[in-house]
């Protein structure tokens, strides 16, 4: 009975109500999305690179490296050279190492040059590696691996012939010697996805007629003479290192940071990615800081509607009194309502979370490659809007017991 | 005393020389910041430890005077006692197998190479005598090490640093849920420790400070 007085009650004023439950869904919705971005960049970033021990780059901050090698965002690191790299290889702790060559592009993909062993050695998510969906790995000098973004959003197919460009910007390219796409892999939800994967030689080799970032004027050495050439690299951006035991993990990490002929740096991947999340976790919270006090506005929105709603209700409560609603039924009926309004909110701005995370998600992955993960909601989200109800109920008091008063003072007559 | 100072040059000459032939690096030093890096596999848990000698005594130049011999002294006892610096929950079941206590004196690099073996730190400088430092009874006769005040030959600018490796072995692993840090007690002067950890399961990294002594290793082991 008191339910469906409220709920009518509520009906008769959709339009300021609708209003209300509107602007608190949104600052909901504004709250939850900074808190499912912030764990799913955490859990994508965690997931992207796992089993490795080590990565090795030249001396940069472990943050840039690990950025630069994995994500392939921010700005490029140096290279190291193939001796150092060779030193690394050969120390006693070293169980094995993949060595990884940026720098070109493909259509604003990145070009990454490895070895085969980087498709076993990779791993992804605790123990997932990458495996091929079409075709085959590198077998020719010229064969090319496309991850599954690059093939999906070029359309290619396997046989497709592709033009790999110098630096990020395809001003200059290297087309005298074309690819063909040999294989394309299985979605990862990593930045492999967003990969042109060649081996080592094939980047030794287009650069066999460049000198210091540009073409050779009037050079042009055959392809077959390349073939022939001794391809390898004279140097790699960053290598990946498994030890053989984690107890010699430091040991190593040291010898590399302290290698008297190159400049290096060896970073732990995750303490790296911890580091980077304490820069971030600032502004993380204060985005999370934010949308409370968003939160909290709205609440005291809802009030001064509620009160605002108190004097136009005076007569309607009049009448509850005089079919023989007590005060403190007033009381009931006025944080019903605020129990309902929030319900609806919450409601709604699930609703709204949904369709904005659905409608964002392709973009923050491939503008990202941060694939934020739309499932349920966590029991976390439970406490909030439990959280919320309370504060919505302790925030309705106030136009309550001001319902209360006037009930009592007025009784069935208003003195307006 | 004169020979001593031609001797110096002589040996600051041969350093350039030789610096000049590789590239010149230097390690980072930053008072008010100590490293520690945890390494778990198995049943093994292994510690670093390297603190800035501000951190700890509140120098950084050779100890040459008795009381800042004496002031080195104290601290290395209190490392030896790994209870000032750090304790492991009871139930994780770690006894102590290994630990190795020095100072590196920083002003040549060269000398880092033999860090990987950790038995040679003792012979490090002059620090011979810190091999006694397992019995702990005879400490007290540490101030009368008077031959420490004729080593001239380093340099004055170097900066000091405490190393302390302790390896455990555990019978129950997977109980250290929490590492605490007594060490901000036992040395009112340090600063923060960036630690380093990793397990079989990853790494990560932590940033601890003295009004938080402890690093909470929940599902990380």
């Amino acid at each position: 009975m008191l339910l469906k007085l409220s709920f009518s009650s509520l009906y008769a004023r959709l339009v300021t109500v609708g209003m209300t439950i509107l602007a608190i869904s949104v600052s909901l919705m504004l709250y939850m999305s900074v808190e499912k971005l912030r764990t799913s960049a955490y859990t994508s970033f965690t997931d992207t690179i796992s089993q490795t021990d080590l990565i090795v780059g030249a001396r940069a901050s472990s943050v840039q490296l690990l950025l630069y090698s994995v994500f392939r965002i921010g700005n490029a690191t140096n290279n190291i050279t193939w001796e150092s790299y060779l030193d690394l290889v050969s120390k006693e702790e070293v169980d094995w190492t993949v060595p990884i060559s940026l720098g070109d592009s493909h259509k604003g993909f990145r070009v990454m040059g490895t070895n085969k062993e980087f498709f076993s050695r990779y791993k992804y998510r605790g123990s997932q590696s990458v495996s091929i969906d079409k075709g085959y790995l590198f077998e020719d000098l010229y064969d090319v691996v496309l991850g599954a973004g690059v093939a999906e959003k070029l359309g290619y197919k396997i046989g497709t012939s592709l033009v790999v460009s110098h630096g990020l910007q395809s001003f200059s390219d290297h087309d005298d010697q074309p690819f063909r796409v040999s294989g394309i892999l299985k979605k990862t939800g990593t930045p492999v996805d967003n990969t042109v994967i060649v081996s080592l030689a094939a980047i030794e080799a287009i650069h066999v007629d460049w000198s210091t970032g540009a073409k050779i004027p009037g050079q042009l050495t055959p392809i077959d003479e390349i073939r022939e050439m001794d391809l390898t690299p004279k140097n790699i951006t960053a290598a990946l290192v498994g030890v053989k035991s984690k107890l010699t993990i430091f040991q190593l990490q040291r010898w590399i940071n302290e290698y008297p002929e190159e400049a290096m740096t060896a970073i732990l991947p995750g303490a790296a990615l911890q580091e980077l999340w304490r820069v971030v976790g600032v502004i993380e919270n204060l985005l999370l800081g934010i949308s409370v006090v968003v939160i909290f506005t709205t609440l005291v929105g809802m009030a001064a509607i509620m009160f605002s709603s108190l004097s136009e209700r005076r007569r309607e409560m009049a009448i509850w009194r005089a079919m023989g609603a007590s005060p403190f039924t007033v009381i009931g009926l006025l944080m019903l309502e605020a129990i309902f309004i929030s319900i609806l909110s919450i409601t709604f701005s699930v609703v709204l979370l949904f369709c904005v995370l659905n409608l964002l998600q392709p973009w923050i992955d491939y503008n990202y490659g941060i694939l934020v993960n739309i499932e349920m909601l966590a029991i976390k989200d439970m406490y909030v809007f439990a959280v919320f109800i309370i504060a919505s109920i302790t925030v309705s008091l106030l136009p309550a017991i001001r319902a209360y008063w006037f009930s009592i003072n007025d009784g069935m007559t208003i003195k307006l | 005393m004169k020979k001593n100072i031609y001797y110096s040059l002589l040996i600051s000459a041969m350093v350039s020389v030789s610096a000049a032939e590789e590239t010149r690096q230097v390690d980072k030093h930053e008072h008010g910041v100590g490293e520690l890096n945890i390494a778990i596999e198995g049943n093994a848990i292994d510690f670093e430890f390297f603190i800035p000698g501000a951190d700890i005594v509140g120098f950084e130049y050779e100890a040459k005077t008795e009381s800042d011999i004496a002031l080195v002294n104290a601290a290395l006892e209190k490392f030896e006692n790994f209870d000032n610096i750090f304790s492991l929950p009871e139930s994780s079941n770690c006894n102590l197998v290994n630990s190795e206590i020095g100072i590196n004196q920083d002003d040549d690099h060269d000398e880092h190479d033999d860090h990987d073996d950790h038995d040679d730190h003792d012979d490090h400088d002059e620090h011979d005598d810190h091999d006694e430092h397992d019995d702990h009874d005879d400490h007290d006769d540490h101030d009368e090490h008077d031959e420490h005040d004729d080593h001239d030959e380093h340099d004055e600018e170097a900066h000091n640093e405490f190393v302390a490796h302790y390896s455990f072995n555990c019978g129950n692993i997977k109980e250290i849920d929490r590492i605490s840090f007594p060490y901000f007690t036992t040395f009112p002067n340090s600063g923060e420790l960036e630690v380093q950890f990793v397990s079989e399961i990853g790494s990560t990294s932590f940033e601890v400070e003295g009004d938080e002594p402890f690093i909470d290793l929940k599902g990380k082991i």
